[in-house]
């Protein structure tokens, strides 16, 4: 039987062991900041609220899932009615109508000169007594920059990737901002597509001077802006909802190619 | 390091490194958020997201239909040439390049409301589902927003002198409760601004023009 015998000299310690000890104590680092993270999550969450929290991620998630269908469903459509229009002139006739009426729409993706933004909450350490909510980028914020850039002379604008259409709504539900009814968190990243001049006309704005004066300034919220020669716009991948609205009765046809 | 144990155990050291790396960062980005929120605010948000999952499952199963349609259709001309005027008259109809009537709401708007105000009433009728908007018989697509010029409010080319009114239309119950609604919109303008009064009626017909502005971009390329 053999004993295993202890060295006690001390010895420069070889490469690898000093290696080690380094992601030891990298790992040591995770493991506490990991704990860390979800230690108050688990305490103030620990009845209503998860679940709550993982519902909404999920519908979340089911929503993202949903847009991607219908995005490719558009698409195999405009393809086989394409396809159609090439050997049918009437049909071809009418197929590039409703090409236009997409675009007019927004269910189709832009790309031309514009300009993209970048809005942030405030960052750092908040004032004593200072209410949270007022550093936060809220939907008010981010209607008021979309106000600026539509009257700039803007065509198309996206924030975080959802398209700006005719039935956006722009809209706070606590902390948080919904813009199609999509949950989006900051920062937010706002491009849009206008003429050349579109950033010095946003810049030199009224309305855009009135938001920074009023709201980006004195709350220290972080607000990019920079001028692109290719902006993309990506198209609407929501529902086209029409429940109330009817055609208007007309004696003459309101859409090419059909009878009055 | 030279032993063949010594190096497994590194790497796996440095597997665990990199999961953890990963996973602290997605613990992170995860909930975006959402887990500032009261209960009561995310309850609102499920709603919300609820609803809207509705309606893109509506959108989804209307499209799938609309593909197996024109699948069927082949090359039967006159099938397929109706189906394709369909959509077209809903896509223009929805777009503002017609005019649409149907039932709806009239909000008469009184007093020194500044051009946020009626913004907010119109994101607010977007917000519950209104289908058309028009204020004083301009029709509001995206790229309308009511301007605050040195005179006073203007919409496109119009200027906005109190008395004016906004048309939408829409479920009247839902287009009204959601403007009335304790806390909502109408009152908190009122509680900023208390010289203003709106009032909103359901109108069994509401009439909406077309817009007047041509609504093909200048500037962006369709990447069809």
């Amino acid at each position: 039987m053999t004993v295993g015998r202890f060295d006690l000299r001390w010895r420069r310690p070889a490469g690898w062991q000093v290696t080690l000890a380094a992601a030891l104590l990298g790992l040591g680092f995770l493991v506490a900041v990991q704990l860390q993270s979800q230690g108050p999550r688990a305490r103030y969450t620990s009845q209503e609220r998860p679940p709550l929290v993982a519902t909404a991620l999920e519908l979340s998630d089911r929503q993202a899932g949903l847009k991607a269908s219908i995005a490719e469903l558009r698409s195999e459509i405009q393809q086989l009615e394409s396809a159609v229009a090439e050997d049918d002139v009437a049909v071809s006739t009418l197929n590039e109508s409703l090409v236009e009426a997409r675009i007019a729409a927004g269910l189709v993706d832009l790309a031309g000169p514009g300009v993209a933004l970048q809005f942030d909450d405030a960052h750092g350490p908040l004032p004593a007594g200072a209410n949270a909510s007022d550093y936060r980028v809220q939907a008010e914020d981010l209607r008021d920059l979309l106000s600026a850039l539509w009257l700039g002379g803007a065509e198309a604008i996206a924030i975080n990737g959802e398209r700006v259409t005719i039935a956006t709504a722009v809209i706070d539900i606590g902390g948080t901002v919904l813009v199609n009814s999509a949950y989006l968190a900051p920062p937010y990243v706002i491009t849009a597509i206008g003429g050349d001049d579109l950033y010095e006309r946003l810049t030199g704005s009224d309305a855009l001077r009135s938001l920074l004066d009023g709201r980006v300034v004195p709350f220290a919220l972080d607000l990019r802006a920079g001028p692109l020669d290719e902006v993309d716009v990506p198209a609407y991948a929501g529902n086209v909802r029409l429940v109330e609205a009817r055609p208007v009765p007309t004696a003459t046809p309101a859409v090419p190619g059909t009878e009055p | 390091m030279k032993s063949r144990s010594g190096r497994l155990a590194l790497t796996a050291l440095a597997v665990l490194l990199g999961f953890l790396v990963v996973v602290q960062l997605r613990s992170q980005a995860s909930a975006g958020g959402l887990e500032n929120l009261s209960a009561a605010d995310l309850t609102t948000l499920i709603a919300n997201l609820n609803t809207r999952n509705e309606q893109l499952a509506a959108e989804q199963a209307a499209l799938r239909s609309r593909l197996t349609e024109l699948r069927a259709a082949g090359t039967q001309h006159e099938r397929l040439v109706t189906a394709i005027r369909d959509e077209l008259e809903r896509m223009r109809r929805w777009a503002g390049v017609d005019p649409v009537v149907g039932r709806g709401v009239r909000i008469v708007v009184d007093g020194p409301i500044g051009a946020n105000g009626v913004n907010d009433l119109i994101n607010e009728l977007r917000s519950a589902g209104a289908e058309a908007i028009a204020v004083e018989g301009v029709r509001i697509t995206a790229s309308d927003v009511v301007a605050d010029l040195p005179d006073g409010l203007a919409v496109e080319d119009i200027a906005l002198a109190p008395p004016f009114t906004i048309w939408a239309v829409g479920n009247p119950p839902v287009l009204t409760a959601s403007l009335t609604r304790v806390g909502g919109i109408i009152g908190r303008i009122q509680v900023s601004q208390p010289l203003v009064s709106i009032a909103v009626e359901p109108q069994a017909l509401v009439d909406i023009p077309a817009t007047r502005h041509p609504t093909g971009p200048r500037f962006g390329q369709p990447r069809l």
